[in-house]
């Protein structure tokens, strides 16, 4: 035990006034004349803390805690980008900041989310979207509802859904809460969709269609996507993009071009907004023109009084969350792509893509790159080749010890070890260099003193942690 | 402004470097016919343009002086420090707390948030947050019917209409049969087939369950049966009995009243707590105390994540990955601001100034409130014009409480009015002379 991890919980010195609360103006009553003393909670375990500890303690905590304001944070998949300031000022603003949901003056808000509804039409291509899903996987869930909807009236039973092996857990996971059953369909060599898998299972007649990411987990773009989606439309199915990976598409190379019929996009990816340390997000889901009406209720249409809400559609799956989603998520995405525009989009697409192959490049004279060819906004190395015995885990937590954030490991499951690397368009040509220097550091340190990375981390507040230990004797609270 | 580093020579050098001879060259993967001629969005925008253009846009929504609306989303003083400390970089710019070593103070602040969660409702265990209420409880009765091996689940009148919408959007996908029942009909509704019961309280309406009565009703007629509480506003938890008091399965809640702005309904809070036995069956994240594996320091780390679809995929307890933390973040910073004095003292207020309107509404001739059981911040009253009063509401700058008629078509002429200790006197006065005004008109005028 340290002094790290005294509790919130522990630190409180007694205090008399409380400073939050406005001075009771009203005359009141007996409590017991309102609420009867049966309906009343006898203690309130909770401590009475000042301000001046509270705020201590967390600027300390804040401190053990990388950020993207710390460094290249080369997360796969995740697109941890620069979080604009201006951002944070304007979603604070408190015509956006304090308006209720059910409150009739709503017209900034109503317009703000049809406008960025057009952006997002003209940066996907799609035909419509709904804001409601807080986040990538529930848009996900949104989206393969709409596609049971969709067969549930033509009267088919499709109960069958094509995802494959290199897809993210929430794909196959969510299809599940819709109802779907999973058939995995597995990458081929060059880490694409056999044509002839994908051809076979569609003959069966019970598959829905197909969940893809492209560029998929391995950053690497399906050079047959259209014939993917060509042959799930020919047997009447739908084609599902998961947006995770848009960021090196922006204004490059559209979802509804490769044939997609529905997308969902990750505004707290490749729009920017804060991760927040796990959330909160913003999934919103585009659909073609055929699936409008499917979209969840409520809706935003433009109308010479202004903007409506209409409250119920016919096809509509119904509702996926209470009100209009994440509003305060939505106003973030809507600034950065305002501040940006059209050029600025682009350049976001094609300098993650320069960024992540320059690392790939000059990674790979050192590391395994199991697929070895141009990558779009990511790329996986592998731990083959790694001397010693040492792991992927092992280097992860070595990168630690210089100061930086790790990879994703693990994933895509398909590569044995993997380390997936996404650098993003915000970093600067030295920090990449920097992450180079590190990598190969580590690549020479496994060689000569494994016994430092399996010990890794030792520079951190703490050293590495127990999982095993962790799982196996839940604490999960004081 | 495009956040990119690289001026040009930069970028030719990077290029030259890796054999690559353009930009566009890195994209030879994509079919010619696939690539985008032009996006046609405007021209970026300066920082100060921006702002102005924004603000400009937030002026066409109205914020008022004091508000008398609730119904899921609620006015409470936020202080100023719980916005302080979710700006700090270190957690709001930071992912998910995968490598555990390099995010120890986020790990800890959500251990804390877990920790003061329990607490507050004094149920076993705490997931790290859903995404809001409405999706906490549809992940709920997904999580008892998995429990319980049922497929059936049972809804009491006076859940918040759009939560009852969730829940049937999420129950339609898993084939889950799904039926709202009034409070009179729940004991006949329910047999061996039922895997839970849900209902709201403080409900809808703001009515105030007698929830030990409830429980034991619902225990004797089916005792496998489990039950699942929700509430809208946790605030009310500094007074009433918390659910782990009243043998309650699964306990979710909007937290949004917990130091999180109203932002026209999100990001909110999904906060979700069960008892010990279903720990495995629960969706979301959770963080856990550990050691060091080769030292004698305690730290924390995302644990019993074979729940979750990174490792189980399809089998997972839920698909949810990217949940709400920075809003358990700021949850956590409003309650131990407030502390313990402060949470009975906000509840308390929020009984008695409530408690001041309605009983004065009910001296106002026409007015007649509906609410039998008793109320915490919300009510239910009848009004002899309710169009008028809302009209009169907004003349005075004050945000007019629901018409209910619009999650319920038949309930005309009723309102949802809600009042928190935001409400000065002075605003309560305001609103009570807008009533009467309304009610003289009606009289007068008709
Ligand atoms: C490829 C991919 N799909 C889906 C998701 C899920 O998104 P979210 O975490 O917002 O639910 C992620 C994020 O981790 C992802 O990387």
């Amino acid at each position: 035990m340290t002094s790290n991890l005294t509790l919130i919980f522990n630190k409180g010195t007694k205090r008399s006034q409380h400073n939050f609360i406005p001075e009771m103006d009203i005359d009141k009553v007996d409590l017991l004349e309102i609420i009867p003393s049966f309906f009343q909670r006898e203690d309130l375990p909770l401590p009475d803390i000042p301000e001046v500890e509270i705020v201590r303690h967390y600027t300390e905590l804040s401190r053990r805690n990388y950020g993207i304001d710390s460094g290249i944070y080369p997360l796969g998949s995740c697109t941890m980008k620069y979080n604009p300031k201006i951002n944070e000022v304007i979603a604070r603003l408190p015509a956006f900041s304090q308006i209720h949901p059910l409150q009739e003056e709503n017209q900034g808000a109503l317009e703000l989310m049809h406008h960025l509804s057009e952006m997002l039409r003209e940066i996907t291509g799609m035909d419509g979207f709904t804001f409601q899903p807080a986040a990538g996987a529930h848009g996900e869930l949104t989206g393969i509802l709409i596609m049971k909807k969709y067969f549930e009236n033509k009267n088919l039973k499709k109960n069958k859904i094509l995802v494959p092996d290199s897809a993210h857990g929430t794909n196959p996971s969510s299809a599940k809460m819709a109802g779907f059953s999973i058939i995995e369909v597995r990458s081929n060599d060059m880490g694409e969709v056999p044509l002839d898998h994908i051809e076979f299972a569609m003959q069966q007649g019970d598959v829905a269609g197909i969940m893809l990411t492209n560029p998929n987990t391995l950053g690497i773009f399906d050079r047959q996507i259209k014939d993917i989606t060509n042959i799930i439309h020919k047997y009447g199915g739908l084609c599902y993009y998961d947006g995770a990976n848009l960021n090196p598409m922006l204004g490059i190379c559209r979802p509804k071009d490769m044939g997609f019929d529905i997308v969902h996009l990750n505004l707290h990816k490749t729009f920017s907004t804060p991760h927040g340390g796990g959330g909160p997000g913003s999934g919103p889901v585009g659909v073609t023109k055929e699936l409008i009406s499917y979209l969840p209720d409520p809706s935003i249409i433009a109308t010479e009084q202004g903007f409506v809400c209409r409250e119920k559609t016919n096809n509509s799956i119904g509702r996926i969350k209470c009100f209009w989603g994440n509003f305060g998520v939505i106003i973030r995405a809507y600034a950065y792509i305002l501040a940006l525009g059209a050029e600025g989009l682009k350049r976001v697409g094609q300098i993650s893509v320069l960024n992540a192959n320059y690392l790939r490049v000059f990674l790979k004279e050192k590391y395994h790159l199991p697929y070895d060819r141009i990558c779009q906004h990511e790329f996986v190395l592998s731990d083959r080749g790694i001397e010693n015995n040492v792991t992927t885990e092992d280097i992860a937590k070595r990168i630690l010890d210089y100061g930086l954030y790790a990879p994703t490991i693990y994933f895509p499951l398909i590569v044995k070890g993997a380390m997936m690397i996404e650098p993003t368009e915000t970093e600067s040509k030295a920090s990449l260099d920097n992450f180079i220097d590190v990598m190969n550091n580590i690549y020479n340190e496994a060689k000569t003193n494994p016994e430092l990375l399996k010990n890794a981390p030792l520079n951190t507040p703490v050293k590495r942690l127990d999982a095993v230990l962790a799982a196996r004797n839940p604490i999960l609270k004081e | 402004m495009d956040f990119i580093l690289h001026d040009k020579e930069t970028i030719t050098e990077m290029l030259t470097s890796i054999g690559i001879n353009s930009l566009e060259e890195l994209f030879q993967d994509i079919p010619a016919d696939l690539l985008l001629k032009k996006l046609n969005l405007p021209h970026g925008l300066s920082e100060p343009d921006l702002l102005r253009r924004l603000e400009e846009l937030s002026r066409k929504n109205k914020i008022y002086s004091s508000s008398f609306l609730g119904a899921g989303c609620y006015y409470h003083y936020i202080p100023s420090l719980v916005d302080f400390v979710i700006n700090l970089s270190g957690f709001y710019t930071a992912y998910t707390p995968y490598q555990a070593e390099a995010s120890q103070g986020y790990l800890q602040a959500i251990y804390e948030y877990q920790t003061a969660i329990t607490r507050l409702t004094q149920m076993d265990v705490a997931n790290a947050s859903m995404y809001d209420g409405s999706t906490a409880l549809a992940e709920a009765a997904i999580m008892a019917t998995v429990a319980a091996k049922k497929k059936k689940i049972i809804l009491l009148e006076g859940i918040h209409p759009e939560y009852v919408e969730v829940v049937k959007t999420y129950c339609w996908g898993q084939d889950i049969h799904f039926e709202v029942v009034m409070e009179d009909a729940l004991i006949s509704k329910l047999d061996e087939s039922v895997a839970a019961v849900l209902f709201q309280s403080p409900n809808f309406f703001g009515g105030i369950e007698n929830i030990t009565e409830l429980v034991q009703k619902i225990r004797d007629k089916a005792p496998k049966c489990l039950i699942i509480q929700v509430m809208t506003d946790p605030t009310c938890l500094g007074v009433l009995k918390p659910p782990g008091k009243s043998d309650i399965d699964i306990f979710v809640a909007e937290g949004q009243s917990f130091g999180i702005s109203p932002s026209f309904g999100g990001p909110g809070l999904g906060i979700f707590a069960s008892k010990q036995k279903y720990l495995r069956k629960m969706p979301g994240r959770l963080i856990g105390k550990t050691n060091e594996i080769n030292g004698e320091r305690e730290g924390f780390i995302l644990t019993l994540q074979t729940r979750e679809q990174h490792i189980r995929r399809e089998k997972a307890t839920s698909n949810i990955c990217t949940n709400q933390a920075l809003c358990a973040l700021a949850s956590l910073i409003y309650l131990v601001s407030l502390g313990k004095t402060g949470l009975q003292e906000i509840a308390l207020q929020n009984f008695q100034k409530s408690h001041y309107v309605k009983q004065k509404l009910a001296t106002i001739p026409g007015y007649q409130i509906l609410n039998k059981k008793p109320t915490y911040n919300e009510f239910l009253v009848k009004c002899p014009n309710v169009h008028e009063l809302i009209e009169q509401c907004k003349q005075e700058n004050l945000l007019p409480p629901l018409m209910i008629s619009k999650y319920f078509p038949d309930m005309k002429d009723i309102i949802l009015v809600c009042v928190t200790e935001s409400n000065s006197r002075e605003d309560i006065e305001k609103f009570i002379h807008a009533a009467e005004k309304a009610s003289n008109k009606n009289i007068g005028g008709n």
